[in-house]
């Protein structure tokens, strides 16, 4: 048996919708045991570098790109608008996510011949989701002179964004040679909440006959926004750094919540693999600075309305429309769910091989195949629908320490997304590197999602 | 450190939306043009006054009647309206002819602009009339900007008595129509 220390010194500046269809199941990178915490990854030890840790982002939207809207082209800005509005549609959205790793680590425990391994680790995130607000939007820029009939929905009004750090530690186990199970325990501390997802109501302007006045027009609003650890900013005497708040609030003053990940890989034969994760299956009791703000009423606007009767019958268009939809301000205690992500794959290996190279310490694993293919879902809960994303793979290992994963994703912004994944030790050294959209790369900004991701991990081995 | 930390983050949130505009020509100035133009339309008045309401002798007689109008107090609204027009639909079944005023008052019950329709009397036949939409520009504009109150005066012209036994209506439905410009 040789001891292995691996030090995790990796970076990664990435843009890659939430799924990561590339680091799933990559079982050659440590970090794939985040997707999957029963993913079959087998380590002595390892950390992460508290300073040196990994950060990634991503932006993507399912109706436009960056190109739509700044593109050179001379086309004026407020047309590009225009155009981006009229083709989305109420379900598109904008998601983004970011994620910056403070420590993280795992061992193995028990003796040499264990299979048990517990992992721990911090990391902050940031997520950001929010559809398209087409009726709004369209208000906005055309006004309702040429939507007379239209009822202009307010439940198109659907965001959400928080900022949290999360604490984990997790367990996995490699049972036998056919089932590894794993699940990790999250303490999630929330900075900042922003939820406002569950509006409704309308903003009407009618011409019916049978009505005395020439147009109806009424706002119904049911509008909310649940917001925690923000409303001390929005205060006028506020006079302290906000990033510098919002980072304390997230590290050492959130609101709490817990959750959970755990999954499986299961051999159902030698060369076929399955496996399923959940990832993020919690909540956050949103408590510290809370403050919700609702417009819920109904307003029926006459214009001014002259009786000659002499009487004296003040109308105030501010004042009705406050009494008829009040702003409220309430400070209750609310419940937010962490977006959930669901994965699973099969995959069927092929091309037996035997390391010549090195001796690889377990007796067991001195057969493997050198290719894999497969197939992986992905689903993440979101506001309204679930986002779903599905994706076919195929894996080559080119030398004994060098992995290609080639990946097509289908889902909800893009329907070719070719992603491309290498990760490779040399000496002590694991690089990995894993490109996501690779068609679109040839002009980025045409895509309307993305993704990059590069680490670098230290590995040192004791050879026995 | 944290705050190292943040700034680590949104140079690199910025970078990876910066890293989006390396690979076409991309021009992120283009925000400041942005502009929007929208046009509302909403109900500006309307009345509808039975005859019975307007007993007279046959002579000339005036009803008066104000009423608040406080939209050009919102500063936003004020700020950024770049155009209005009033479009009027006034039917008369009276058998009397109308001359309807309405008078845009500042504070101080100062007359700003006076608008005047007259009315024919109703001979039977239906009697809509839509009149030219007013249009507020430039200097019009302003004075339209400064009212906080509406007044309608309606002269009655000479004509047949009016008693509780009349028949007929005269009604007034108007709107407004807001052009926006909002940088």
């Amino acid at each position: 048996m040789r001891k292995t220390l691996i030090l995790c010194l990796f970076f990664h500046l990435s843009c890659f919708a939430q799924n990561r269809e590339l680091l799933y199941n990559f079982t050659s990178i440590p970090q794939s045991s985040l997707v999957n915490p029963g993913a079959d990854v087998s380590y002595k030890y390892y950390f992460g570098f508290p300073v040196l840790s990994g950060i990634s982002a991503n932006v993507g939207s399912s109706s436009f790109s960056a190109y739509d809207l700044f593109s050179k082209d001379g086309v004026d800005f407020n047309q590009k608008v225009r155009d981006v509005v009229n083709k989305s549609s109420r379900n598109d959205k904008v998601v983004t996510n970011q994620q910056l790793e403070i420590f993280s680590g795992g061992f193995r425990i028990g003796g040499r011949e264990s299979r048990s391994y517990i992992t721990f680790g911090l990391y902050q995130e940031f997520d950001f989701f929010m559809f398209v607000p087409k009726d709004l939007a369209l208000l906005a820029l055309d006004g309702n002179r040429n939507y007379i009939g239209k009822s202009f929905d307010l439940a198109d009004l659907s965001m959400k964004a928080e900022v949290l750090s999360v604490f984990h530690v997790g367990f996995h186990k490699k049972v036998n040679d056919k089932f590894v199970y794993g699940g990790r325990a999250k303490i999630y501390s929330s900075g900042a909440n922003a939820t406002s997802t569950k509006n409704s109501g309308y903003i009407y302007t009618g011409k019916e006959s049978g009505t005395p006045n020439l147009y109806n027009q009424v706002i119904s609003s049911n509008l909310e926004l649940k917001t925690s650890g923000l409303a001390r900013f929005t205060k006028d005497e506020y006079e302290g750094n906000v990033v510098r708040d919002l980072a304390n609030n997230t590290f050492f003053n959130g609101s709490l919540g817990l959750g959970v990940d755990a999954g499986i890989t299961y051999y159902i034969k030698e060369n076929l693999q399955f496996t399923a994760s959940i990832v993020d299956l919690g909540f956050v009791r949103q408590s510290k600075d809370i403050e919700t703000l609702t417009y819920k009423g109904t307003y029926r606007y006459n214009g001014a309305n002259p009786d000659f009767l002499g009487s004296d019958d003040p109308e105030n268009v501010f004042d009705e429309f406050d009494k008829a939809i009040p702003r409220d301000t309430l400070y209750n205690k609310y419940t937010t769910w962490r977006p959930t992500k669901f994965y699973s794959s099969i995959q069927y290996s092929f091309g037996e091989a035997r390391p010549d190279d090195e001796c690889n310490c377990h007796g067991k694993t001195d057969k493997y195949y050198k290719n894999a293919v497969g197939a992986q879902v992905f689903a993440m809960s979101a506001p309204r629908v679930p986002l779903f994303a599905i994706t076919a793979f195929y894996r080559r290992n080119i030398f004994k320490k060098l992995d290609l994963k080639a990946t097509y994703t289908l889902d909800t912004f893009s329907n070719k997304n070719i992603g491309l994944g290498l990760a490779g030790t040399l000496g002590s050294v694991n690089i990995y590197a894993l490109v996501n959209n690779v068609l679109e790369y040839k002009d980025i900004s045409k895509a309307s999602s993305a993704a990059f991701q590069l680490g670098i991990n230290f590995v040192f081995q004791d050879k026995e | 450190m944290k705050r190292n930390l943040i700034q680590r983050i949104s140079m690199l949130l910025f970078a990876a939306v910066f890293f989006l505009s390396c690979s076409s020509d991309l021009d992120f100035d283009q925000v400041n043009d942005f502009k929007l133009e929208p046009v509302f339309v909403a109900n500006l008045a309307y009345f509808d006054i039975p005859a019975n309401k307007l007993e007279d002798d046959g002579s000339t007689n005036v009803y008066p009647d104000v009423r608040d109008f406080d939209i050009f107090k919102d500063k936003f609204f004020n700020e950024r309206l770049k155009k209005a027009e009033f479009d009027f639909e006034i039917e008369n079944n009276i058998n009397r002819s109308f001359v309807i005023n309405m008078l845009l008052l500042n504070a101080e019950n100062q007359v700003l602009q006076t608008i005047s329709f007259t009315v024919p009397s109703y001979n039977g036949t239906p009697n809509v009339i839509k009149y030219p939409t007013e249009v507020f520009e430039n200097a019009r504009l302003d004075l339209l900007k400064q009212t906080q109150k509406i007044g309608f005066v309606i002269i009655i012209a000479a004509g047949p008595p009016l008693n509780s036994e009349s028949l007929g209506n005269l009604k007034l439905r108007s709107s407004a129509t807001a052009y926006l410009e909002i940088e």
